[in-house]
């Protein structure tokens, strides 16, 4: 910069000066001393501290809370933690009567609550929920809980404590209109009645008074009360939730409570506050716990069904394995060890004689078909009556005449057979009469088959004084032929029943020219 | 609408819950005036809702209830025209409210105009006046002036507030 521009900017500033000297004139000092007093700290303070109070007075109280609510916020936090003895000291006497009225309240619910278990632990119901807790595996406590919780909160008010004038109301769906102003100054005016009745210094409050099914709990604030109407019985527990609101409705609306003058336009986000109050365990939960409690039944139901289920099959089962085992007993030939059921079939074990029939057909008529039973039997020989018998009409095709009888468990094989018969089964007939199990002492040669034999091999002359009769010999009955032959025919006629033990030729030899001719001299004539 | 806590005050036997219960709707018994001292009602004048405590009369026992009057907006004074003892009454009742809640709104009914030869005499015709009120003859019998009572101490608590 060179020295001419330099003159010029001090010119110019000298003529500025001047200037700023004709237009302040007088003023000069004025704004000189106006410049120290705003420049000067203590100054500013001392005239700011003059008009701050003022100022606070004419501001708009909401703009001025909302502006103050944070730096008051961290100060108290600050002080509290800096100085908390000082503070508690401060201030016990506002929390003492609260503390002391919450613990109250606290105590008073603990009491009703023990009141109520007590009650429900000794009457009717109290077995029933024993019985419905032993059958769904829920705590006793908590199913005699749930019975208490029947409830319904059907409106809320917050009153002005002392103009009784309602605040703000909230009313649940489907309940009974009121007029929420009248009675929230019914409540606040039967409070000062109470407080006139019953108590000397005005301390006492009225919690809770009943009318018909409905309970009304009023939770009482330094400025409001909160009036609960109630259908039911409602848990204590609500009774905290009813001072927690409270306290929240102190704090966030402190300045429209003070304020409030009949209108609620300042009261917006209240009834997010009261709504949580307005609980409900109705009997539709009640019919809901039926229906909880039917389907815990159902598992039970479904257990019931089967072990009924189980039940028939076992004695069904059982009762097929009776019924097997009583015919099997009377069925000659089958000894049963053991029966018993395995896969579905009844096995049974032991001794089965081969010629031995299963009662089939009596096991058929109670439902057991032939399919369901499996024989895992040794096999033997029944010596029983009944197999026997069955065996020997097997083994001797019975002729006409010829019959087998029990008689003293013995087997008799009686009447008069075919002198062929008797010859053919001979053998048969001495080894099952040889083992003692058969009687043939009533067993003989019919008449008729020797008489018939006879003439196939002589002439009627011939056997003219023939006799027959029959004789016991021994274990048998014997036919005897008697009567006097020539040689060559008493020769013939022994020969014809040589080896039959049946049929005895006892005839004698006729002598020389005395031949006379064959009489019949038996007791059954010759016919 | 706006809701506004008035209060029925007087000697006892003037008429207030007459003329309360003909101009609202009834909802609560008379049990209460005899029980608690104080019977609620409530009904609507306009844009206003009127909560309307009707507070037991006073006897020669016991004093109003002033507890009950806390937070009213306006007082009705009740008074038997035909007895000029309780118009009388009426500035003490009046004293016990303004000490209570102050100075509110206030209209003076003088009751039972209905009645032969009812005329108020002088001296509490006087008293009245001094006091700069608006006074109304009502009859809860024929309903005369009733609901100009209530109409007027409503307009009284609307010019207040604005």
């Amino acid at each position: 910069m060179s020295e001419i521009d330099k003159l010029s900017d001090n010119e110019e500033q000298r003529q500025i000066d001047e200037l700023r000297e004709i237009l302040a004139g007088e003023n000069a000092g004025q704004l000189a001393a106006l410049k120290q007093r705003i420049e000067d700290i203590e100054s500013r303070t001392r005239d700011v501290s003059e008009v701050l109070a003022p100022a606070i007075r004419q501001a708009d109280s909401r703009d001025l809370v909302a502006s103050l609510q944070e730096p008051f916020s961290l100060t108290l936090k600050q002080a509290i933690r800096s100085e908390p003895k000082e503070y508690a000291e401060i201030l016990y006497p506002v929390m003492a009567p609260s503390i002391a009225r919450a613990i109250s309240q606290a105590i008073s619910s603990m009491v009703v609550t023990i009141n109520r278990t007590v009650e429900s632990a000794t009457s009717v119901e109290s077995i029933k929920t024993r019985i419905q807790s032993i059958r769904t595996g829920i705590p006793y406590g908590e199913l005699a809980l749930r019975q208490s919780l029947l409830y319904r909160v059907e409106h809320v008010y917050l009153i002005e404590r002392e103009s009784g004038m309602q605040i703000y109301e909230i009313t649940a769906p489907d309940t009974q209109s009121l007029d929420g102003d009248a009675v929230s100054a019914m409540a606040s005016a039967i409070q000062s009645f109470v407080q006139d009745s019953f108590s000397q210094d005005r301390s006492a409050m009225l919690t809770d008074f009943k009318v018909g099914e409905h309970n009304v709990w009023v939770a009482h604030g330094p400025k409001t009360m909160l009036a609960c109407v109630i259908l039911g019985d409602a848990p204590e527990e609500l009774k905290g939730d009813l001072y927690s609101a409270l306290y929240k409705i102190r704090t966030d609306y402190a300045v429209p409570i003070a304020e409030f003058d009949g209108s609620i336009d300042q009261f917006d986000g209240l009834g997010d506050i009261l709504q949580p109050l307005m609980q409900s365990r109705l009997k539709d939960n009640e019919s809901g716990k039926n229906r909880s409690s039917r389907r815990n039944s159902i598992p039970f139901i479904i257990i019931g069904l089967a072990l009924l289920y189980f039940f028939y099959q076992w004695f069904t089962h059982n009762n097929k394995l009776s019924t097997v085992e009583y015919y099997l007993r009377q069925a000659p030939g089958i000894a049963a060890t053991d029966i018993y059921w395995k896969s579905g079939r009844v096995v049974v074990e032991g001794l089965k004689d081969p010629d031995a029939k299963a009662p089939y057909g009596a096991l058929e008529a109670y439902g057991i078909d032939r399919e369901l039973l499996e024989f895992r039997t040794i096999p033997f020989r029944s010596l029983e009556v009944d197999m026997e018998l069955q065996r020997f009409r097997s083994e001797l095709t019975l002729p006409r005449g010829v019959y087998l009888s029990v008689r003293n468990e013995m087997i008799y094989l009686y009447g008069e057979a075919p002198i062929q018969w008797l010859n053919s089964n001979d053998a048969r007939i001495r080894q099952l009469a040889a083992d003692s199990r058969l009687s043939i002492s009533e067993l003989s040669a019919s008449f008729e088959s020797v008489s018939d034999l006879l003439r196939t091999s002589f002439a009627k002359s011939d056997l003219q004084g023939m006799r027959m009769t029959s004789a016991a010999r021994g274990e048998l009955t014997i036919l005897e032929i008697g009567g006097t032959f020539e040689a060559s025919k008493l020769a013939l006629m022994s020969a014809l029943f040589a080896g039959s033990r049946w049929v005895m030729v006892t005839a004698r030899e006729s002598e020389k020219g005395s031949e006379d001719s064959i009489s019949n001299q038996s007791d059954t004539p010759v016919r | 609408m706006r809701k506004k806590k008035i209060c029925m005050v007087g000697d006892f036997s003037v008429g207030k819950t007459s003329i309360t219960q003909k101009f609202v709707n009834n909802v609560f018994s008379e049990k209460y005036l005899t029980t608690i001292g104080v019977k609620i009602d409530t009904a609507t004048v306009g844009e206003d809702k009127l909560i309307v405590w009707d507070v037991a009369g006073r006897d020669s026992l016991s004093p109003i209830n002033a507890s009950y009057l806390v937070g009213a907006s306006g007082v009705i004074l009740v008074a038997d025209g035909s007895r000029s003892s309780t118009v009388g009454v009426l500035l003490e009742i009046w004293q016990t409210v303004t000490n209570r809640i102050g100075s509110v709104p206030v209209v003076v009914a003088l009751n039972k105009a209905d009645l032969d030869g009812w005329q108020i005499d002088d001296h509490s015709r006087a008293l009245l006046d001094q006091q700069g009120w608006d006074v109304f003859a009502t009859s809860a019998k024929d309903g005369k002036n009733v609901e100009a009572v209530f109409k007027k101490l409503v307009e009284i608590m609307n010019c207040k507030e604005s």
